[in-house]
């Protein structure tokens, strides 16, 4: 791009005609160029689910979603981890879905980064602890989903220049990112003591935002389309015995 | 790249505010709640000395090409410990000094000291570092009721949180996170070190042979 944005500038001084053919030489550039990236814009994803057991959701049986916290270079974002509560909760045939804070405060310190169980079998240790048991009775949850990933910047390219004067202002140039949300969804059956299975998730969406005059931002979401595609695979996990429902369109 | 953009343009503003106003301070107050254990109480009767400098403990410090930060978290350390406290031990009462009066010395078994030895703190200056983070250190030392050392114990906790738009915010959630891993230390691992339990292995012993002196009378 700068060359071209070069030739721009230079001509600009001189030679007015060749100036308006120059803009508009990079005008159809940037068009195309823009159409070229748009056509790779959007989310790819991937989705591999494991269900280990035939368990399924009682009446009256509660899920919470905690983030795992013990890695010390990423964490579940809070929001992610809301976005799956809320999700799964929604509807007429909602989940009933159990406040992360309030079970991690009435569990504690047994939930906190460096103290909670890192498998079924440190569960089963902690349940045999006094009190421990009858508390996650009186909480109603039957599921541990534990949500173990981040959603990061993998790349970044581009620029925009805006510039602006006494006729007016405008901005110039071409912008594009990719975000990639990876997440692994691991469900545990506190009633049987055993990992009902995992969800891996790997959404990856990149974003493009061309100027011509005005910024015109395509933005991918990878991370809200993790939230749904996971969602339903949850969903599909706890209400049907063999994990795989009714498939899923992920849009 | 828009939130790049505008994440660049608030920075320049922010270092521009500092340099014009030279002497930005960003101010923190760690206030919540701390939930109480859940854990099965020690049979022993404690006394706890809670300092001022526990009480009232500010940390302040210059960052370089941030301001200067305070953080205030002595409220904090009493919403933790005490219910953290009242948790581990079936009884407790709050004293000034050692050695105990004559009234406490009948009332407790032993004296536990807490003290904020350190805090430390990162808030992230590149876009990349999504997490800011704070390390507290606390010292535990516990006392016979008569001013004898019995062990001294260090207790850490490191805490993060998602840097966001606010960052004292982010700061104070870190400290919270940091000071809940220091009480599911103490809470899970007091009676695991080596010195303790030897010294709760003691009282039970005194207190079954008291309860035999008492059936023998």
């Amino acid at each position: 791009m700068s060359p071209h944005w070069q030739s721009i500038h230079e001509s600009a001084t001189s030679k007015p005609r060749l100036e308006s053919r120059s803009i508009r030489f990079a005008g159809t550039a940037l068009v195309l160029l823009t159409a070229s990236m748009l056509t790779g814009c959007g989310v790819t994803s991937l989705m591999e689910p494991y269900k280990q057991t035939d368990a399924v959701i009682g009446s009256g049986e509660q899920v919470v979603v905690l983030a795992r916290k013990h890695h010390s270079s990423h964490e579940a974002e809070g929001d992610f981890v809301e976005c799956i509560s809320d999700a799964l909760a929604r509807g007429d045939n909602g989940i009933e879905v159990h406040s992360s804070t309030q079970f991690e405060d009435m569990m504690y310190p047994w939930f906190e980064p460096s103290t909670a169980p890192l498998d079924t079998a440190e569960l089963g240790e902690l349940l045999d602890r006094p009190g421990v048991l009858e508390r996650v009775e009186a909480t109603g949850v039957r599921f541990l989903i534990w949500l173990d990933g981040s959603t990061d910047r993998v790349s970044s390219g581009g620029g925009i220049t805006c510039a602006a004067g006494v006729g007016g202002a405008g901005c110039m140039g071409l912008a594009w990112w990719e975000d990639d949300a990876t997440y692994d969804a691991t469900v545990w059956d506190i009633h049987e003591l055993a990992n009902a299975g995992t969800i891996h998730a790997d959404f990856s969406g990149r974003s493009v935002m061309p100027a011509i005059i005005i910024p015109l931002p395509f933005i991918a979401r990878p991370q809200a389309k993790a939230c749904r595609g996971l969602t339903e695979q949850i969903e599909q996990f706890l209400t049907s015995p063999s994990g795989d429902g009714e498939g899923i369109n992920l849009g | 790249m828009n939130g790049t953009l505008k994440s660049s343009m608030l920075t320049l503003t922010a270092v521009a505010g500092c340099g014009l106003f030279a002497g930005c301070s960003s101010s923190v107050v760690v206030l919540t709640d701390f939930p109480t254990p859940l854990i099965e109480p020690l049979p022993v009767r404690m006394g706890v000395i809670y300092d001022a400098e526990l009480y009232d403990f500010v940390h302040a410090e210059q960052i370089p090409q941030q301001s200067i930060w305070t953080i205030q978290l002595g409220d904090a350390n009493i919403a933790m410990l005490e219910p953290l406290f009242d948790a581990m031990f079936v009884e407790t009462h709050e004293i000034d000094d050692l050695p105990v009066g004559p009234v406490d010395l009948a009332r407790l078994d032993g004296v536990i000291h807490p003290v904020l030895q350190r805090f430390e703190f990162d808030v992230p200056i590149g876009q990349r570092d999504e997490f800011v983070e704070v390390w507290m250190q606390y010292g535990l030392s516990l006392y016979e009721p008569e001013g004898d050392l019995v062990v001294e114990w260090t207790v850490s906790g490191y805490g993060k949180a998602e840097l966001e738009r606010n960052q004292e915010q982010a700061v104070e959630r870190a400290a919270v996170v940091a000071m809940r891993e220091v009480g599911a230390a103490i809470s899970t691992q007091f009676v695991e070190q080596a010195e303790v339990a030897y010294w709760l292995e003691e009282r039970q012993n005194e207190s079954a042979l008291a309860v035999d002196s008492r059936v023998g009378n």
